[in-house]
């Protein structure tokens, strides 16, 4: 008997954009739960704009289906899909005063003069922007406008609410405050959000699960802690969090492992399936907190290649150190204070670095 | 700035004499007109001997300056209405447009602010002889259109393009459908740029003079026609009237497009 799955939020079934013989969007396939936070990550250019769009109906794809709670929406106007959508230039009309901008909404779907004016004072306190009901856009700062902005999205209750790099323009800790007020509306209300950044560290801060885009495909999709911990290719690896990769050639394969050569003197064992033929090259990526430097061997499990450090560098919490491998490599290194007391490794020293392989993160190129 | 008023030093003194000598220059003859079309001279005598409304109720009275008047007024808000509906229509199409010679069609619909009037008005002239337009007000109406609308076209082109498209999406994605989006986002946003169309289309048809002599017949003139004609013929105080008038309606219309800018400069630097 099959498990009765709810519906998805939104499913995105092989989709594709193209602009002449570009594909802007090339086979993107995704299930939003209802409900949750999914973040579209990746550079700019990498397609998530276009496929925000399509979804929002201001697109139309090449090929491909759009379901929302189930239903096609193919053809269907934005304006009857009944989604919210915050954008990352400032939308709101600069005619109206900020309650008849959050109020737009409700007008167009006819609602009663008092329905409306109850609806935009929850919806101004929900972005604790109520003071500001009679004052127009121009007099408002970049932050207030967004949360104006988000009030108007959320003030119909829609189902789905899409957020383009929303916080784009403003400045680090704005960005981090409304980041959190976001957050807590997400909780708080229930509804799902799409939302797109090419910020990894706001995408880790805010999803349940993100999509890493490239080249108009998801590469991968997971919680911050899968991407972190198991990224599918090296470029998700590059892009979440900070990574090194060693290089290395394939020495040998054996059944169940291969034996990779890192610089002269020191290899490991990767799956076997990870890498290509003898003589191939191979990366293998590394988070910087994995590593421990120490002057003398331990037989500890892992690899152990030795080093020179070229820079200690202090930064309260962790000490962070660039060191370079035999054949030129440069790697970086980031250790506990507590854990690196009474451990002076400075500068000029040879030093060795030990490594445990992690065998999810092997791959045949960059 | 390097021309701030105060380090122009006494030089600043010869830049006030200047610019009263030039404002003088402008304004004088249109005082001029106005004080006498309150005199009560009927040879125009400066000073006027005495103050009388005189030629004002003559303008007003006598049915040809009545129905000259009239049909100025008519025609004039007939264009302006069909000026900025036509005018905007191609501005939407050549701001948001992506299509082959834009630029051209840019180009021909400023033309006849560039070709010289006269040209313009020989060969709608010419034209209107052939389908007989001439001397109706239809022809009035075809020939100050063509001299409105590129009015309308360079100001509405130019509010659309500081308008940002986004904020039709943001409408529709809220649920407004195409023709409520244009009536509460898009026109509200560009009303400066409608009103200027409007005033100066308005201007165009109520003081045009060489299309509307071309276009003329003994019934059937334009106030500035028939200023034009009885100038010729009868030298009267009624065109110094008819002049402060048409004078004043241009003041009115320049000082609420005037108003309506400050208006708009002040709430977008707030
Ligand atoms: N209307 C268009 N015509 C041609 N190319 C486009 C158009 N819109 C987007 N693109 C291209 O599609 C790619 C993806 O764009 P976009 O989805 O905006 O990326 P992102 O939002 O991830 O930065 C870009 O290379 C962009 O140049
Ligand atoms: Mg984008």
């Amino acid at each position: 008997m099959k498990m009765d799955t709810p519906l998805p939020a939104v499913r995105l079934m092989d989709l594709h954009k193209r602009y002449g013989d570009f594909a802007a969007v090339d086979g993107v396939s995704l299930d939003v739960r209802k409900g949750e936070f999914l973040t579209f990550l990746g550079s700019s250019g990498s397609g998530k704009t276009t496929t925000l769009n399509m979804i929002a109906g201001f697109d139309d794809p090449t090929s491909g289906q759009i379901l929302l709670n189930g239903g096609a929406v193919t053809g269907l106007p934005p304006q009857k899909r009944n989604i919210g959508m915050v954008f990352q230039r400032y939308t709101l009309f600069p005619h109206m005063t900020v309650a008849e901008n959050v109020g737009f909404p409700l007008s167009v779907r006819r609602l009663s003069k008092d329905e409306v004016n109850s609806r935009v004072l929850d919806a101004l306190r929900l972005v604790q922007l109520d003071r500001f009901a009679g004052r127009r856009p121009s007099q408002l700062s970049g932050g207030q406008q967004q949360r104006v902005a988000l009030a108007r999205a959320l003030v119909y209750e829609p189902q789905l609410l899409l957020m383009d790099e929303p916080l784009g323009a403003l400045d680090k800790k704005l960005r981090e405050e409304i980041q959190i007020e976001i957050r807590k509306l997400h909780h708080r209300l229930g509804v799902t959000i799409l939302y797109v950044t090419h910020d990894q560290e706001e995408a880790l801060r805010m999803s349940d699960r993100i999509a890493v885009f490239e080249h108009g495909r998801i590469v991968q999709v997971g919680s911050g802690e899968d991407l972190y911990h198991c990224p599918a290719t090296a470029f998700v690896a590059g892009f979440i969090g900070n990574s090194n990769f060693l290089r290395g050639s394939v020495a040998e394969r054996r059944s169940d492992a291969a034996i990779v050569k890192l610089g002269e003197n020191s290899a490991v064992c990767v799956p076997v399936d990870a890498v290509g033929g003898v003589g191939s090259e191979v990366r293998i990526m590394i988070r910087p907190e994995e590593i421990k430097l120490s002057h003398a061997l331990s037989d500890a499990a892992g690899a152990v290649i030795p080093v020179t450090v070229r820079e200690r560098i202090f930064l309260g919490d962790t000490i962070s150190y660039e060191v370079a491998t035999r054949d030129g490599q440069s790697v970086l290194v980031r250790e506990d204070r507590a854990r690196n007391q009474g451990r002076c490794v400075g500068p000029g020293t040879d030093a060795y670095m030990h490594i445990a392989i992690n065998q999810n993160r092997v791959y045949k190129k960059y | 700035m390097i021309l701030t008023r105060n380090r122009l030093g006494l030089f600043r003194f010869v830049l006030y004499g200047h610019a009263v000598l030039v404002m003088a220059f402008l304004l004088l003859p249109i005082i001029f007109i106005a004080l006498l079309s309150f005199g009560s001279s009927r040879w125009m005598m400066f000073p006027p001997p005495e103050w009388t409304l005189r030629w004002y109720e003559e303008l007003a009275t006598d049915p040809r300056w009545a129905e000259a008047m009239w049909l100025s007024l008519r025609l004039a808000l007939i264009v302006t209405v069909l000026s900025v509906l036509l005018g905007g229509a191609a501005a939407f199409a050549l701001v948001r447009g992506r299509f082959a010679g834009r630029r051209v069609l840019k180009a021909f619909f400023v033309a006849p602010m560039i070709v010289p009037v006269v040209i313009v008005a020989i060969a709608l002239y010419a034209f209107s002889l052939k389908v007989g337009l001439n001397g109706t007000f239809a022809g009035f109406v075809a020939g100050h259109l063509i001299i409105a609308v590129p009015f309308s076209v360079i100001c509405i082109s130019n509010s659309l393009r500081g308008f940002d498209p986004a904020l039709e999406q943001a409408a529709a994605i809220c649920g407004a459908g195409r023709l409520e989006t244009l009536r509460r986002v898009t026109i509200p946003s560009i009303a400066p740029g409608l009103l200027a169309a409007a005033v100066f289309s308005f201007l165009a048809s109520w003081d045009e003079v060489v299309v509307s002599i071309f276009m003329a017949s003994p019934q059937l003139q334009t106030l500035p026609v028939r200023m034009w004609t009885s100038l010729r013929s009868d030298l009267t105080p009624v065109i110094a009237a008819a002049s402060t008038l048409l004078v004043l309606a241009s003041l009115i219309l320049m000082a609420l497009l005037g108003l309506s800018a400050t208006r708009a400069g002040r709430s977008k630097m707030q």
